[in-house]
């Protein structure tokens, strides 16, 4: 003779993930660290603007860099000589709060006062995932097309700041940077975005300064 | 593929309460999945079957709900579903009401991805 029984669980698995982050804040505030999620499209530009803002910003910069399988962006920043920590996600599309806290231990959290955390290139998945940052950066650029933004409408609705990048090659793409502009500004009333070269430099400044101004708040 | 990670985790829960409450064999779990997540069943459904072979779970019947999008206007104070436009792929409506066309809108449903219920088998205590 067997029992039979019916248990509730109401587990959800979005909301297990949003606890370990909340842990991982924790961590970053206890140790004054302002941490940023930089989430992208492929090739869209994140390890060339952290590059830029490690060469360009007065803070203390930690790295945290998800990639699939390689290690190539580690070592562009590590040869930047600041606290790289490489984190390969193996099959997964994105990274998540428990890859965050086993990635810590390894990251200098005293040293530093800036933790950027590089995501996984891919405007789907990490949408459903908080890892606990302070700030989610979201960069796409114009060589991805100019519908990139209205054909992954929830990575802008849950990020704090946007960045068009490679405006330098709007033209030659046949891309509308405002568009893309005003597509993220449709998604998402409140959040700022900006326009930006990584190869000539325009709007990195622009971009440092929203960073001063998150941290302060 | 986020459905490989999410479907590790849905079978760990599983495996995990059924054991707390000492299950011989699991017969049902029902799950809810936002239509946000973009998490598609049948993968879902493909990546638990390949993870919960040679388990207690192994032979249960897997169900699972979508729940569709909910949304509340900030300026109107319209609350229910999303317009979901035939002709386009893409989920632009999450960010417009259908009523007045303001964009300023909150999600309050559709990005949920829940464990219900599990139905399981126990030994009778007094066997
Ligand atoms: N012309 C131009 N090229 C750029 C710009 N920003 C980045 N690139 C180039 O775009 C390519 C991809 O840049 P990455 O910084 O590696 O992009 P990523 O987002 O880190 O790429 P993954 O980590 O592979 O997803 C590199 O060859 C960069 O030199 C830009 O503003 N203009
Ligand atoms: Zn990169
Ligand atoms: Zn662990
Ligand atoms: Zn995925
Ligand atoms: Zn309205």
């Amino acid at each position: 003779m067997h029992n039979v029984a019916s248990i509730e669980i109401e587990q959800d698995i979005i909301q297990a993930n949003d606890k370990l982050a909340y842990d991982n804040r924790t961590k970053f505030d206890e140790k004054g660290v302002f941490a940023v999620d930089l989430v992208g499209a492929v090739g869209s530009g994140k390890t060339s603007l952290l590059e830029k803002l490690i060469d360009e910003m007065d803070d203390d910069i930690g790295v945290i860099a998800g990639d699939i399988l390689s290690k190539f962006d580690a070592k562009r920043i590590e040869d930047k000589n600041v606290p790289v920590k490489g984190l390969n996600t193996g099959k997964e599309c994105h990274l998540d709060a428990h890859l965050i806290e086993h990635a810590l231990p390894d990251v200098p959290l005293d040293d530093i006062s800036i933790l950027f955390i590089e995501n996984v290139g891919n405007l789907i998945c990490p949408a459903d995932f908080n890892l606990g940052a302070h700030v989610r950066t979201v960069i796409i650029s114009v060589t991805e097309g100019d519908d990139t933004a209205e054909k992954h409408p929830m990575i802008f609705k849950g990020a704090d700041m946007a960045i068009v990048n490679k405006v330098d090659l709007a033209d030659a793409v046949g891309a509308d940077a405002d568009k893309m502009v005003k597509d993220i500004k449709t998604i998402n009333p409140d959040i700022p975005v900006v326009k930006c070269s990584l190869k000539t430099g325009e709007g990195v400044q622009e971009i440092i300064d929203l960073y001063k101004k998150f941290q302060e708040q | 593929m986020h459905e490989l990670s999410m479907a590790n985790s849905m079978v760990e829960a599983i495996l995990d309460t059924a054991k707390k409450n000492d299950a011989i064999k699991i017969n049902e779990a029902v799950f809810e999945v936002g239509e946000l997540t973009m998490l598609n069943p049948e993968q879902l459904r493909f990546m638990m079957d390949v993870l919960r072979e040679g388990t207690i779970f192994e032979d249960a019947k897997i169900i699972i709900n979508m729940i569709p999008t909910k949304i509340e206007c900030e300026s109107c104070g319209f609350t229910g579903s999303i317009e979901t436009d035939e002709n386009t792929d893409h989920l632009m409506t999450v960010a417009t009401c259908p009523e007045c066309k303001n964009t300023r809108v909150h999600i309050l449903q559709g990005q949920e991805c829940n464990i219900k219920t599990i139905k399981i088998e126990k030994d009778d205590e007094n066997a």
